[in-house]
């Protein structure tokens, strides 16, 4: 329900999610406001705000140091935030809530020495589950990421990608109905990449809240609908990526002409060459730029092998948005 | 979830990795023997008979000789006279080693190597028993002649009003003052060790993500002075059997109390101390760093010790002093109230100063941690640990 309810919304300069005026429950969300973070002189949070519904899979990004981290261990108290609040459904996040949220850190880690099992049912228990349902989850996780015949082995004697694999397990296991993921793509080969994808797509699917930072931007508009790109410790843009596409000034112009000629660029107003490369070049024109004019001056200068006209993928957003 | 029972997961997490540990078999392996070897050895070598001492008489020595000597000898030795016809004879069972002493009637007392202790008491009770028989001869009674030997020497009073037994207990309680601290710094250890390997590895931040760092804090520090407490009580338990079993030495008639006692006291001083030490570890990021950082408790815990272990002799002002304040009560007190020098009101202010401490000392510690284990890099300062933490 609340999945339909987000693609039928009305597309919103925030990703502030508005009850329907019917009074159809509102889905919980995640809250991060007016969040304020300085580490003596370096400012990590700036009033950084974006909030995250159940069932929704949403990408946070921005260079490093952007203050992505910051904003997710502040979700767990993690951080102490000079000013603003980070609320659950509306209310602060008391230490009982915070037991239904997952937490996968940037910086990996788990009990070495400890059994694979054991490791995976002692997480589920701190996040209060029952002796047996924690077992029993364990168990179906060991199952679920083919590692059933490694339960007894220490963590320690796993390979690199298997210990990867019982860390996101170690993040799941209790089922959160939040799930925060920092990097959770770094460090894995492509095989790993597509089960993680298909396992937080799942979980979304399942009515979790998930929020993940990530570099891989290609990777991150293949599985989000909607983006936070944070910079310097603010929100520099948010949405469905789809939107913030449309939504640029710009539009990505590549044409291909036997000879390479390149002199009717000048004829198109606003145009900006970014690359030639042999007979193809690549240029911005602004977004409002009448096709048919562009058309016409690209005409009789030589055979057109290639034209296109694009807005700009998700990294050339985030490029003009944290414009470095 | 109660907070009760997070710290008790974490506690049970920490007590059975190291209960599974090859190092923790190990060292309670080694432990065991070394307890069960200072238990048993000693009475497999010991005596329990003290050799007889066998006087070489020549001449008309007294009958009596040989009671007397046992007498004056405190009871300690059977005393054995065997008569030999010469001096030269008896000279050569002296010689031979057969005998241990000569003693020619009315004359001297033979020894085979320099003069002795006992040689002494042999010749001072031959010399009372001459008097005695040439009493008799000058016509008085045997009673006369009792009465006229006596007790045979003066009873002893010391200006010490140190008994044997006081002296025992406070011994007993030294020897558990070394178990205490050899524990604490033990278990301080693994604590101090835990806490930054869980800060090298990472993992702190995932279990971060559920549980509350002075929750952590807590279970930690539980689950390894349980472990502390069970290896302690279980040493002692071992060691006191073997010991009685075996015969060794007699137990003090306070034994149990000395136990309770040191038991107590580690309760208090491994709270203080292992709080101490998992907030010392939340400032470091790397194990060679743990030395340095942990250096001021180990002073402070050795001092105690040295504290302790220099008062063995009695209660002296320092030992008083020390026995009230938090850091060094816990080495220092067992021996004061197991000597019985204590007095109630002394026992009360230490341990509610005590209790105070560890209270006072988890809340910051409880802070400094929580402020600390999530920056890694270099040494955090304990300012900024404290500030970065959640009041």
């Amino acid at each position: 329900m609340a999945r339909l309810l987000v693609h039928g919304a009305e597309p919103a300069r925030s990703l502030r999610w508005r009850c329907d005026a019917a009074g159809i429950a509102c889905a919980a969300v995640l809250e991060l406001s007016g969040l304020t973070k300085r580490y003596g002189d370096v400012v990590a949070l700036d009033r950084c705000s974006f909030e995250v519904r159940r069932g929704q899979l949403l990408g946070l990004l921005g260079p490093n140091g952007a203050g992505k981290t910051t904003a997710m261990r502040s979700v767990f108290s993690l951080v102490r935030p000079d000013a603003g609040s980070v609320t659950w459904d509306g209310a602060d996040i008391a230490p009982q809530t915070r037991l239904g949220f997952g937490y996968m850190p940037e910086q990996r880690g788990l009990y070495p020495r400890m059994r694979v099992h054991d490791q995976l049912r002692y997480f589920g228990r701190l996040h209060g589950m029952g002796a047996t349902d924690a077992a029993t989850a364990a168990d179906r996780w060991l199952e679920d990421l083919g590692l059933a015949d490694r339960r007894r082995d220490r963590l320690e004697e796993l390979s690199h990608g298997n210990q990867q694999r019982v860390q996101l397990a170690a993040a799941l296991v209790h089922d959160p109905e939040l799930l925060v993921l920092d990097e959770p793509f770094s460090g894995l080969d492509p095989i790993g990449v597509t089960a993680m994808a298909e396992i937080l797509a799942a979980r979304a699917a399942a009515g979790s809240a998930v929020v993940f930072s990530s570099h891989q931007l290609d990777l991150v508009e293949d599985l989000c609908e909607e983006v936070v790109v944070i910079d310097r410790g603010r929100v520099a843009l948010s949405g469905p990526v789809r939107e913030l596409r449309a939504r640029s000034p710009l539009r990505y112009l590549v044409v291909e002409i036997e000879g390479g000629d390149t002199g009717w660029v000048r004829g198109v107003p606003g145009a900006t060459l970014l690359e030639a490369r042999g007979d193809r070049i690549r240029l911005t024109v602004p977004r409002d730029t009448d096709l048919g004019a562009v058309v016409a001056a690209v005409d009789g200068t030589g055979r057109v092998r290639h034209f296109s006209f694009e807005p700009p993928n998700l990294s050339e957003v985030f490029l003009e948005a944290v414009d470095r | 979830m109660t907070p009760a029972e997070t710290v008790r997961l974490v506690a049970m997490r920490d007590f059975t990795e190291r209960v599974q540990s090859r190092a923790f078999q190990i060292s309670t392996a080694f432990t065991l023997l070394l307890v069960l070897g200072a238990a048993i050895i000693p009475s497999l070598f010991r005596d329990d008979t003290a050799p007889p001492l066998e006087i070489g008489a020549v001449g008309e020595v007294s009958p009596l000789l040989a009671t007397q000597v046992a007498v004056a000898l405190d009871g300690d030795r059977s005393v054995e006279v065997v008569a030999f016809g010469s001096v030269t004879a008896a000279e050569a069972a002296l010689d031979d080693g057969e005998i241990g002493l000569v003693v020619v009637a009315g004359a001297e007392v033979i020894v085979g190597d320099g003069p002795s202790a006992t040689a002494s008491i042999v010749g001072a009770v031959a010399a009372a028993l001459d008097v005695a028989d040439r009493a008799a001869e000058l016509g008085l009674t045997a009673a006369d002649v009792a009465a006229l030997i006596g007790e045979g020497a003066y009873p002893i009073r010391s200006l010490e009003p140190e008994t044997d037994e006081q002296q025992a207990n406070r011994a007993f309680a030294f020897v558990g003052s070394i178990l205490l601290f050899i524990s604490i710094v033990t278990y301080g250890q693994w604590i101090l060790i835990g806490v930054i390997e869980e800060k090298t590895n990472r993992v702190v931040e995932v279990v971060l993500g559920a549980v509350r760092p002075h929750l952590l804090l807590a279970g930690k520090v539980a689950g390894i002075g349980l472990l502390g407490l069970g290896q302690l009580l279980g040493t002692a338990a071992i060691g006191l059997t073997a010991i009685t079993i075996a015969g060794t030495f007699t137990l003090p008639s306070a034994t149990v109390s000395v136990v309770g006692n040191v038991v107590f006291w580690f309760v208090l001083g491994y709270a203080f101390y292992a709080t101490a030490y998992a907030a010392a570890g939340a400032l470091v990021s790397r194990q060679e760093e743990a030395q340095n950082v942990a250096f001021p408790l180990t002073i402070v815990l050795t001092a105690a010790y040295f504290i302790a272990a220099a008062s063995i002799g009695g209660d002296n002002p320092v030992l008083r002093v020390t026995s009230l304040l938090p850091p060094f009560a816990p080495m220092t007190m067992p021996l004061r109230i197991a000597g019985g020098d204590a007095s109630t009101v002394e026992i009360g202010v230490s341990i509610l100063l005590m209790v105070g401490a560890v209270y006072v000392l988890i809340r910051i510690a409880g802070r400094v941690y929580s402020g600390g284990l999530l920056r890694t890099g270099g040494k955090v300062r304990i300012r900024d640990a404290w500030r970065s933490a959640e009041a």
